[in-house]
């Protein structure tokens, strides 16, 4: 065997594959098709229900949005090999703390807005350095943020105001330039033409009488789409992105190839807390106030859209791509169940069996592309 | 390939089975969305669902029943922005948080729908919305007949065991009752925190400090449950005048000892039973009560309590 | 530099781990374009002695010289960064990856646009085809998955890799001991390709048949203690094999087994 083969005979093993096959064959495809299916099926039984005109599209896709917005976060942490539980307890936590700085103690919005940041930046990051530190699985670790902070978030209202939702958030957001970043809406302008023009339904009574009755694109859609494309960036092409794979893949091995596991897993950590504070900002802005029930279960709507999404579980594998389909996907069949006029018991049943059928195909893709056995 | 298509075709055959359900069950007409704010595992809500359900059938409209799955408000807000994007005959909804849904109802309204508030929020609130109306149990109302009703029995001083000061609408519960009485409220409201034995320790201090009280008013099984320990402890059970907002199994029980005198029900089936009908009426032949609806105070003493445990939890 | 000269010196290397002493004063020396053979049975410290060499563990007494001055290692980057390369048996891949993900895992090339930095896939993407041709693997492309590879295949690439990243001392742990016959002929010829490039090779085993194909000297550890190091053409496979069990036992046992260890 010591004379190199100059020329390489084809391996009679590797099968050819058609171009159809490896364009289709990648772990968005689940994601993908799944997109279609739910279209296609809410197509037929809900068409004229409301759901694709523009108050409709609004409501799925702000929905969609908000999943969107966490599941950026849960699916780059699932790949670096990592959970975090507390995704919505922290949803809830950062939504009071806003409330509580701006209202209670007469913050201005910019400060609350950005201190909240900060605190959740700290909080993702003490979660991390706990796992990395202590080597326990983070499903644990994570479980224990999820208790402390849903505690904290019903103990500070109710100890300082005495009571558990804190409002008047849109009053004194009134003018704010970083409550608008959050709450605010764009393209105002093209939707009153639209709804001039009669392309859009507008108001029939009230004040807002002959405005359209959707004015704007929320920011919390913007958020959703920048940080689904800067996640696609950074974990596609950068060389922190083979970072996250590797850590999730074989922390061991990476080490041992000189990358900076801890640190990846830690800052995974921190974007994770960064984008449910992006969620929790939203929601208040939009609300105009904060409960101590805000958030709840959230971590698990995540994690499932990120799983449609044909991320693995134990970690190493992945798209943000994917990640946003299953946002997209949880959003729209959660909707349009309501749309369908589904009893709306009947909706876990429908999510459990779409998540069965898209972890089966993920399952199947990812094995052709791992050669996993 | 075959066998990648062979799943997904598995996969929409399988999703699609509920949907073709629901399609055929729904009927022409006039459709009415319930919204509420409880969360899946609030059984309080069963009631409402059967009286929805019930007049759906009476009165043949299509009806909904709508609720965020964890109590999400947010989510709420949400569900309401997707009953009115589907445009329904009319929505019925409880306020439980003003700031999160006065937009989105506001929204509801404005874009055409009829929307009838109830359980939560007030009837102030309901007016400012531009709802039909109303349909719940006014706090202090609740309270003042109670009040009136614990006059006609002679009863002169009373004791008002608040086990949640903070909220507004405790407070007016007892406010109602004094005013009922003729009385002022001054110091027989207390605050008796959440915890039973400090409740019941409570009861029990102020009771032996105030000895000629006539009355004793609980606002719910938090505050009921220790106030009959406490009773039975100092003798005064059965004696002392004692009603209570609210049912439950112990409060049923004590109704049924002759512990308490009467229980009030705020009659959940009414708040979703009423709007129906109320608004099929209105949307078929444009009639319309005057003013909102008191779904309560009903009074629940040992006469009705067999109806109560007959059909408590269904339509109860 | 002296090409005669050791490139690595490991001067009575200690190791305690708590009470347990894993090594106890192990000297070794390797020259460049030599492989060095270490064998030694389980436990007898050869993963301990190579995570020392690899920058994994410090060592508790001893000196480590390496192109002649001596070094210490806090992490195993600063290992790597001398120019000390090691493959393990297990973790040289990572198989959920591409072999182009994997090959460039911890030195990924950067294409700079602006003020921001990208991986480079093209780059990366043509080097590693590149390599593994050089190597005998016939990739599909450059994105196929380190889990679709054979054992023998993913060794080679992580071998490829410690070259192509400038290792001077390459180390490998046991790359034959899990493999088939005709995978375990594939690395010991990579092996063979890498010394003569004018690396160092450490080569860990405990099958004396392997070590025999391709060492041109060996070690011997056992208990943590070295045995002694031989030259090729010195000491038959036999005697490997009794050092490497430490004495009479194995005769004996070889005997009623009918020589076939």
């Amino acid at each position: 065997m010591s004379h190199a083969h100059t020329q390489l005979p084809d391996d009679e093993r590797i099968k050819s594959r058609s171009r159809l096959r490896e364009a289709l064959i990648r772990p968005e495809l689940g994601g993908i098709v799944g997109t279609i299916v739910v279209f296609a099926l809410f197509a037929v039984f809900a068409f004229d229900s409301g759901m694709f005109k523009s108050q409709g599209i609004m409501n799925w896709s702000q929905v969609s949005a908000q999943f969107m917005i966490i599941a950026v976060g849960a699916c780059l942490l699932m790949i670096a090999g990592e959970f975090d539980l507390s995704v919505g307890s922290m949803i809830g936590f950062s939504g009071m703390m806003i409330a509580m700085f701006s209202v209670t103690l007469g913050w201005p919005v910019w400060l609350a807005i950005l201190v909240t940041f900060v605190l959740a930046l700290a909080i993702g990051a003490l979660n991390g350095f706990i796992v990395v530190r202590t080597g326990l699985p983070s499903f644990i670790v994570t479980l224990a943020s999820l208790f402390i902070l849903r505690g904290f978030t019903i103990y500070f209202p109710q100890t300082i105001e005495r009571k558990t939702i804190i409002g008047g958030v849109s009053e004194v957001a009134q003018g704010d330039w970083l409550a608008a970043v959050f709450g605010g809406k764009i393209l105002t302008g093209l939707f009153t033409w639209l709804g001039n023009a009669g392309l859009i339904a507008t108001f029939d009574r009230g004040l807002r009488k002959g405005q359209p009755v959707v004015d704007g694109v929320p920011m919390l859609i913007v958020w959703a789409l920048v940080l689904v494309v800067i996640g696609h960036i950074v974990l596609t092409r950068t060389r922190f992105g083979n970072w996250i794979f590797a850590s999730g893949g074989d922390a061991q091995a990476a080490r041992y190839a000189g990358v900076p596991v801890n640190r990846v897993k830690i800052s995974m950590f921190m974007f994770t807390a960064f984008c449910a504070t992006v969620f929790a900002t939203c929601q208040v802005m939009e609300f105009g106030s904060a409960g101590a029930d805000r958030g709840l279960l959230k971590e698990f709507e995540a994690i499932i859209a990120v799983v449609i999404g044909g991320a693995l579980l134990t970690g190493g594998y992945g798209s943000v791509i994917g990640a946003a389909l299953g946002a997209l996907i949880f959003g729209v069949v959660q909707q349009g169940l309501f749309f369908a006029g589904v009893e709306s018991s009947l909706f876990r049943v429908f999510l459990g069996v779409i998540l069965l059928c898209a972890v089966i195909l993920n399952t199947y893709v990812r094995r052709l592309i791992t050669g996993e056995r | 390939m075959t066998s990648l298509m062979k799943h997904l075709a598995l996969a929409a055959v399988v999703a699609a089975a509920p949907l073709m359900a629901a399609t055929t069950a729904s009927a022409e007409g006039e459709k009415y969305i319930l919204v509420s704010h409880a969360p899946d595992s609030d059984s309080w809500w069963n009631t409402i669902k059967n009286g929805l359900a019930l007049a759906g059938k009476q009165m043949d409209v299509q009806v909904e029943y709508r609720n965020p799955p964890t109590g999400d408000l947010a989510d709420m807000a949400r569900i309401i922005e997707q009953a009115a994007a589907s445009h329904p005959t009319g929505i019925i909804t409880t306020l439980a948080d003003y700031d999160v849904l006065s937009g989105p109802i506001r929204n509801a309204v404005d874009s055409g729908i009829d929307v009838v508030i109830i359980n939560s929020g007030t009837p102030q609130q309901a007016r400012d919305l531009g709802a039909l109306m109303y349909v719940g149990q006014p706090e202090y109302d609740a309270g003042l007949a109670a009040g009136q009703r614990a006059k006609a029995d002679g009863v002169k001083s009373f004791l008002c065991v608040n086990h949640y000061i903070s909220s507004p609408s405790s407070t007016e519960r007892c406010q109602g009752f004094a005013d009922g009485l003729g009385v002022e409220l001054g110091n027989q409201m207390i605050d008796s925190g959440q915890d039973p034995s400090e409740i019941k320790n409570k009861v029990l201090a102020y009771l032996s400090a105030n000895p000629d009280t006539d009355a004793v008013l609980t606002l719910g099984p938090t505050s009921a449950d220790p106030t009959i320990q406490a009773l039975e402890e100092n003798g005064m059970a059965g004696d002392i005048y004692f009603g209570t907002f609210d049912l439950g199994e112990e409060i049923v029980k004590a109704i049924k000892a002759g512990i308490i005198n009467w229980g009030i029900d705020q009659q959940p089936f009414l708040q979703a039973y009423l709007p129906v009908v109320v608004m099929t009426n209105y949307h078929r032949y444009g009639v319309l009560p005057g003013n909102n609806i008191n779904s309560g105070p009903g009074f629940v003493t040992a006469d009705g309590l067999e109806m109560v445990e007959k059909f408590a939890g269904e339509y109860r | 530099m002296n090409p005669h000269a050791p490139i690595i010196q490991m001067k009575n290397i200690e190791k305690h781990f708590g009470s347990v002493i894993a090594l106890a004063g192990v000297s070794l020396e390797v020259f460049p374009g030599e492989c060095h053979c270490l064998l030694g049975d389980n436990g007898a410290g050869k993963s301990t002695f190579i995570k020392t060499m690899s920058g994994v563990h410090k060592p508790t007494k001893g000196e480590i010289l390496f192109e002649g001055k001596p070094l210490h290692f806090d992490r195993p980057r600063d290992a790597i960064n001398a120019g000390i390369a090691t493959v393990y048996q297990d973790l040289a891949m990572i198989p959920l990856m591409s072999v182009s993900r994997n090959f460039f895992m911890g030195n990924e090339p950067l294409r700079k646009v602006g003020p921001l930095k990208f991986f480079d896939h093209e780059h990366a993407n043509s080097v590693t085809m590149e390599e593994m041709r050089r190597m005998g693997i016939n990739l599909r492309g450059p994105d196929q998955a380190v889990g679709t590879l054979s054992g023998g295949e993913r060794q080679t690439v992580a071998i490829a890799r410690a070259v192509h990243f400038g290792a001077k001392v390459l180390i490998l742990d046991e790359p034959t001991s899990a493999l088939g016959v005709r995978q375990t002929a594939n690395v010991l010829s990579t092996i063979d390709k890498v010394r003569k490039q004018g690396i160092a090779v450490v080569f860990i085993t405990h099958n004396v048949r392997h070590a025999m194909a391709v060492a041109d000297r060996f070690t011997v550890l056992n208990r943590g203690k070295t045995l002694g190091t031989a030259q090729r053409g010195q000491i038959t496979p036999e005697e490997l094999q009794d050092l490497m069990a430490g004495g009479q036992e194995l005769v004996e046992l070889e005997g009623s087994l009918g020589g076939t260890v």
